[in-house]
């Protein structure tokens, strides 16, 4: 901010005094000898229009007109413009005026050439005679140009200015969504999963064909849902719920006695609405190092309730947290994607909780949860 | 001659489904089966398999894990679900491994191979399953990220670094934990040599001999590297070479 005011400074004052140079150039090309008044003339302009364009700049970001600018909003800009180059008119032609700056002793202008070579208010001034509302209307006429040029530039700035910005915002975006895209896809489909769970069935087809017909049913259930994760924004507790169930029983059939599952559900939370496959990928996690990293039996317990004006969801297992869990990918994702769905609002935490159990808790607003 | 093999699997279904794969293959023979490393590495030591069907995730420890406390690694086929990393790990070695759910083909492919190899190396060999460690066995080696299943003749030289043993062989050095005096008292011999107190070397790959200083002897090996052989173990070293 600070960077970027000065550098408008540095701009406006560079941008005049060349303004100023470039007169006083022409004027001494075209006509040799100037009067003692033209240097004051010139401060006057350059000074008189720094404060002007300032005072534009000023009202048009206090009238919220700073580009880029709609364009039913241009008019508004057209008129200030129109102001404000009377406004520097009337100021420099009385000032000139009041302290009698103008050429008195010249017959007028020489040539079309030399009108243009001198600063506005000089022509003005060298008009047959010294009559104000002459010079203040030369002035107007000569001065408006300046402010269309001034104001163009400023325009242009800005939008060069908000495309980049706007162009280096939108790649920045574009590269967080496709690794966040990539990222809920490798945290949801665990191959490693799925092909253990199609070995047990395959081996309970002559055990138990009642158990494998329904465990390909909770299969399908799973792939479907994780397939569909992409498409789906949000889903209710109760199917989430239903994931899970099938997930933990696909489980189950392959450590049977290690696991153990409790439900601790508050019927009041099962048409709350959440993201798909969040508690999904807890409990993915819980029995990942619950089961997994640990011989002994595990229990996972996940429990549901209202707390105050938030949607609480824990997911408990039997071990111990570790650093690298904590860091983990599948929890990382989950801490990210509750960042962009909620702004902040919701609430992931993974600690100890008993010297060997682990929660897992997540806290999401109700009022956020659509119908 | 029946391959004797155990399975090391934690889930008894997937235990259950590779009987019976292998019930279609009466070559194999399951002595015995175990649901974890700790109990694996004990039946292997005990049983002494021919083979043993191995899976790489297991609570707690790993496949890998079990094969580095394995003091001599028996054949092995690695079943797993889904571990392109874990088994990218291995160099060169042939190694065979069948993903879960298994492909009974790639399974009858696999047992012909190993078969194949067992007979090799039993004709060559006339059974001494107990003694030390011979020439022809393998021994796993783990090294960080790497692992390798090296046999004891590709192996020219042991050296003592504290309490590690670095293994040369190939353009390999991996170091191991087991202790040179530990090393020395389960190799063979006839092919394994102490040449000073920190060198073990393998006598085929003895490349040149020179003298050394105080009656000592400089000896060279086909990979280049120069072993000195203490004085004490000169005479020894003779004593072997001479007929």
């Amino acid at each position: 901010m600070k960077k970027s005011a000065s550098l408008y400074w540095i701009c406006q004052i560079t941008g005049w005094l060349s303004y100023g140079l470039t007169i006083i150039f022409f004027a001494y090309m075209l006509d040799k000898q100037l009067s003692l008044t033209f240097y004051p003339r010139i401060l006057i302009n350059i000074i008189f229009g720094i404060l002007m364009t300032h005072l534009l700049r000023k009202s048009m970001i206090q009238l919220s007109l700073r580009p880029p600018t709609p364009s039913h909003q241009w008019w508004k800009i057209f008129s200030l413009i129109i102001f404000f180059s009377i406004l520097f008119s009337i100021l420099t032609s009385s000032i000139i005026e009041i302290f009698r700056l103008f050429d008195s002793d010249r017959e007028g202008p020489k040539n079309i050439t030399d009108h243009f070579s001198w600063s506005i208010s000089s022509i003005a001034n060298n008009w047959n005679g010294e009559r104000v509302n002459k010079r203040f209307l030369f002035s107007l006429i000569l001065d408006t140009p300046i402010f269309l040029v001034w104001i163009s530039i400023y325009v242009l700035w800005h939008y060069i200015e908000f495309t980049n910005s706007e162009e280096v915002n939108k790649v920045k975006l574009e590269t967080i969504i496709k690794e966040l895209e990539l990222k809920t896809i490798k945290s949801q489909i665990n191959p490693h999963f799925i092909f253990n769970a199609l070995n047990s069935i395959r081996a309970l087809v002559d055990e138990d064909p009642q158990r494998a017909r329904q465990a390909i049913t909770e299969l399908s259930n799973i792939l479907r849902s994780s397939i569909q994760v992409d498409k789906v924004e949000i889903t209710s507790l109760e199917k989430e719920l239903n994931i899970v169930k099938d997930y933990l029983a696909l489980e189950y059939i392959r450590f049977a006695d290690r696991l153990k599952i409790e439900y601790e559900i508050d019927p009041a939370t099962i048409d709350n609405q959440l993201p798909p496959m969040m508690l999904q990928t807890l409990v993915e996690n819980a029995i990942k190092h619950g089961l997994g990293k640990q011989p002994g039996d595990c229990l996972i317990k996940i429990i549901s309730k209202f707390e105050q004006d938030k949607l609480v969801l824990v997911v408990q297992n039997t071990g111990l947290l570790q650093s690298t869990e904590r860091d983990g990918f599948g929890l990382q994702s989950t801490k990210e994607r509750l960042n962009i769905l909620y702004h902040g609002q919701a609430l992931f935490e993974i600690f100890q909780c008993k010297p060997n159990q682990v929660t897992a808790k997540l806290a999401i607003p109700i009022s956020i949860s659509k119908k | 001659m029946p391959i004797k093999a155990i399975i090391v699997d934690d889930e008894r279904l997937a235990r259950s489904e590779l009987k019976k794969l292998l019930a279609l293959h009466p070559e194999i023979v399951i002595i015995d089966e175990a649901s974890n490393v700790e109990e694996g590495v004990e039946k292997i030591d005990l049983a002494r398999p021919d083979l043993i069907f191995l899976d790489i995730q297991m609570p707690g420890k790993t496949g890998f894990d079990l094969l580095s406390e394995l003091e001599k690694a028996p054949k092995v086929i690695f079943t797993t679900a889904y571990d392109e990393f874990a088994l990218k790990a291995f160099e060169v070695n042939a190694l065979d491994y069948l993903l879960k759910p298994i492909d009974p083909k790639r399974l009858a492919d696999a047992i012909q191979k190993l078969q194949a190899e067992i007979e090799l190396e039993r004709a060559s060999l006339s059974g001494n399953q107990r003694g030390p460690l011979s020439e022809s066995d393998q021994v796993f080696v783990k090294d960080g990220e790497k692992c390798w299943f090296v046999k004891l003749q590709d192996i020219r030289l042991f050296e003592s670094v504290g309490n590690y043993a670095k293994v040369y062989f190939d353009t390999n050095k991996p170091l191991i934990l087991k202790s040179l005096n530990a090393l020395e008292d389960r190799l063979d011999d006839h092919v394994f040599f102490r040449a000073n107190r920190k060198h073990i070397i393998n006598l085929h790959w003895i490349e040149k001999i020179e003298p050394y200083f105080n009656g000592g002897l400089l000896v060279e090996l086909k990979g280049g590297e120069k072993i000195e052989i203490s004085r004490r173990q000169t005479v020894k070293f003779k004593e072997m070479m001479s007929f």
